[in-house]
């Protein structure tokens, strides 16, 4: 059993390897000065990054993301954060129904919403329409907000509630003191999850949006005609983007975490 | 009973933007305006899509245990570290999750076309004299599927194998049991139905993918998604409508006989002992 445990190590680590090395390749070739794609680069400068933050075409389908991200993502953590607590803490057969209900959307393919969302907006004239498209990221991201704030909601001793009800606090205060300080860093990461699902969607994005274009669609548009560097570019600066905005939440929590067990 | 009332937003969403949506689909599919099939026998009886359709099941269950057999380990090999140690392990396993699927698809595209960085390499090196066909092949689209949804099925076994009670192994040896006789005969069964779960998620969503096919697989490896794409962008909601009717009713299926059969196959393991 001695060569099981030399061979699990290795495995690991070119598995990993093996993870990473989309972000290995794409990240040498964002710092590339060549005019054309060449690996190893022969030439290292920000070429590429200056070419991304000067065209206006890449930073409005930049700057719609963001926005329709953090609208998604509001209002999924919002409308998730209040399902979670009417769900309740027991399961019963009503909740059980409704949670299967909201976790719905994160099962069935994108393109099946996107197809029904298209045709529906379609018919009630609301297509190309940014807030169309916020309300219907918000409802693929609001199943996992209502997995991940739910299970913290349910590790959470409703005696404080209670108590603060027993102490005259009416229902929507005693929820805001008792209960939502320990459950905010969960609903922070939710909604930190909830605008990837947002930032990164690009079906539904590409059904409903005929006039103006989301990040992911510039990039699609763009990666089916020509090879170009631009989005090794864009991509490099939203992996550094991502991985501050989570790493500052896996703080937050460990802190929470911290604050709990004293 | 005001607690109730804080559902009300939550089911409005999720109506108007999944459950109304969702039905749209299957009166578009069903109905022109009449009740008709037709475009379900269309589907039947040429075999262009029901080709596209047995690729997709394949191509995603391909995917799924080739996700199996390589994250089945890594979480093993996880979970058998030192607690302290875990959570670092387990994010380098996350951290490629946070990059776009579409930057990832763009990386393999950089890598394996053909002036891509391993033909370079190869013919740099002398072992080939012309540069071997790897963008736009089936096995193109397995590796990026792959990339993309090995951290999931990791993190599903991990979780499971961390409710596994470490003791119970070590009292299997303590009995008398080899290593691969404790493995096989506690940790196995008692972390089959995580594998399943997770083997069965990396299933359904693959079943949905479209940009890893349509950017480096070959023009046999079409998935259903994209042929969705492409009948609406030709105005056939009706046919679109079908074809999802088609892989919804395919996803749910699979995802009920599954669930079914590992229930029925942890059970006869439990009343066996």
């Amino acid at each position: 059993m001695r060569d099981r445990n030399f061979l699990l190590p290795v495995f690991y680590l070119l598995v990993v390897l093996f993870l990473f090395f989309p972000i290995l390749i794409v990240v040498p070739i964002s710092f590339s000065n060549g005019r054309f794609l060449s690996f190893p680069p022969e030439e290292f400068g920000l070429r590429w990054y200056r070419a991304y933050f000067s065209d206006p075409v890449w930073m409005s389908a930049t700057f719609r993301s963001l926005r329709v991200a953090l609208g998604a993502s509001i209002l999924a953590t919002f409308v998730g954060t209040l399902s979670v607590v009417g769900l309740g803490r027991r399961r019963t057969k009503t909740s059980g129904f409704l949670t299967a209900i909201f976790v719905a959307p994160a099962i069935v393919p994108n393109i099946i919403v996107a197809l029904g969302v298209f045709i529906f907006a379609i018919r009630l004239g609301v297509s190309d329409n940014e807030f169309t498209l916020v309300c219907a990221h918000a409802a693929i991201g609001l199943p996992f907000v209502v997995l991940m704030v739910g299970s913290a909601y349910r590790q959470i001793d409703p005696t404080l509630e209670r108590a603060a009800r027993i102490m005259g606090a009416g229902p929507v205060r005693a929820f805001l003191t008792a209960t939502l300080p320990p459950l905010t860093p969960a609903i922070l990461s939710a909604g930190i999850f909830a605008f990837f699902v947002s930032f990164d969607e690009l079906i539904i994005s590409l059904f409903l949006m005929s006039s103006a274009e989301t990040l992911p669609m510039r990039t699609w548009n763009d990666l089916r005609f020509e090879i170009n560097p631009t989005i090794a570019a864009v991509s490099v600066f939203f992996v550094l983007v991502t991985t501050v905005a989570m790493s500052s939440t896996e703080l937050l929590r460990r802190r929470a975490e911290k604050k709990n067990a004293a | 009973m005001s607690k109730r009332l804080t559902l009300l937003p939550g089911i409005a969403l999720i109506l108007i933007l999944f459950l109304i949506p969702v039905g749209i689909v299957f009166q578009q599919g069903l109905f022109d305006p009449a009740f008709t099939i037709e475009h379900f026998t269309r589907f039947a009886t040429r075999g262009a899509y029901m080709r596209i359709f047995w690729n997709t099941l394949q191509v995603s269950a391909v995917v799924a245990l080739a996700c199996l057999l390589i994250g089945y380990p890594i979480a093993y090999f996880i979970v058998r570290q030192p607690t302290a140690r875990r959570p670092f392990l387990m994010f380098l396993v996350l951290v490629p999750m946070w990059m776009s699927i579409l930057a990832r698809t763009y990386a393999w595209m950089v890598v394996l076309g053909k002036e891509g960085i391993i033909n370079q390499t190869l013919i740099a090196l002398g072992i080939i004299d012309t540069p071997i066909q790897m963008l736009f092949t089936t096995g193109a689209v397995y590796v990026g599927m792959v990339q993309i949804m090995l951290p999931i099925l990791i993190v599903t076994c991990f979780s499971s194998m961390t409710e596994i009670d470490q003791s119970l192994l070590r009292a299997a040896r303590i009995m008398g049991a080899s290593p691969r006789k404790a493995f096989r005969e506690v940790f196995l069964p008692l972390s089959a139905e995580g594998a399943i779960t997770g083997t069965l998620i990396v299933f359904i969503l693959s079943m949905g993918f479209f940009i890893v096919p349509a950017l480096i697989g070959g023009r046999k490896d079409t998935m259903m998604a994209n042929v969705i794409s492409g009948q609406v962008s030709q105005t056939n909601w009706g046919f679109a409508a079908a074809l999802a009717i088609v892989l919804l009713a395919a996803t749910l299926l699979i995802l009920t006989l599954v669930r079914g059969a590992s229930a029925k196959l942890v059970h006869h393991h439990e009343e066996a002992h």
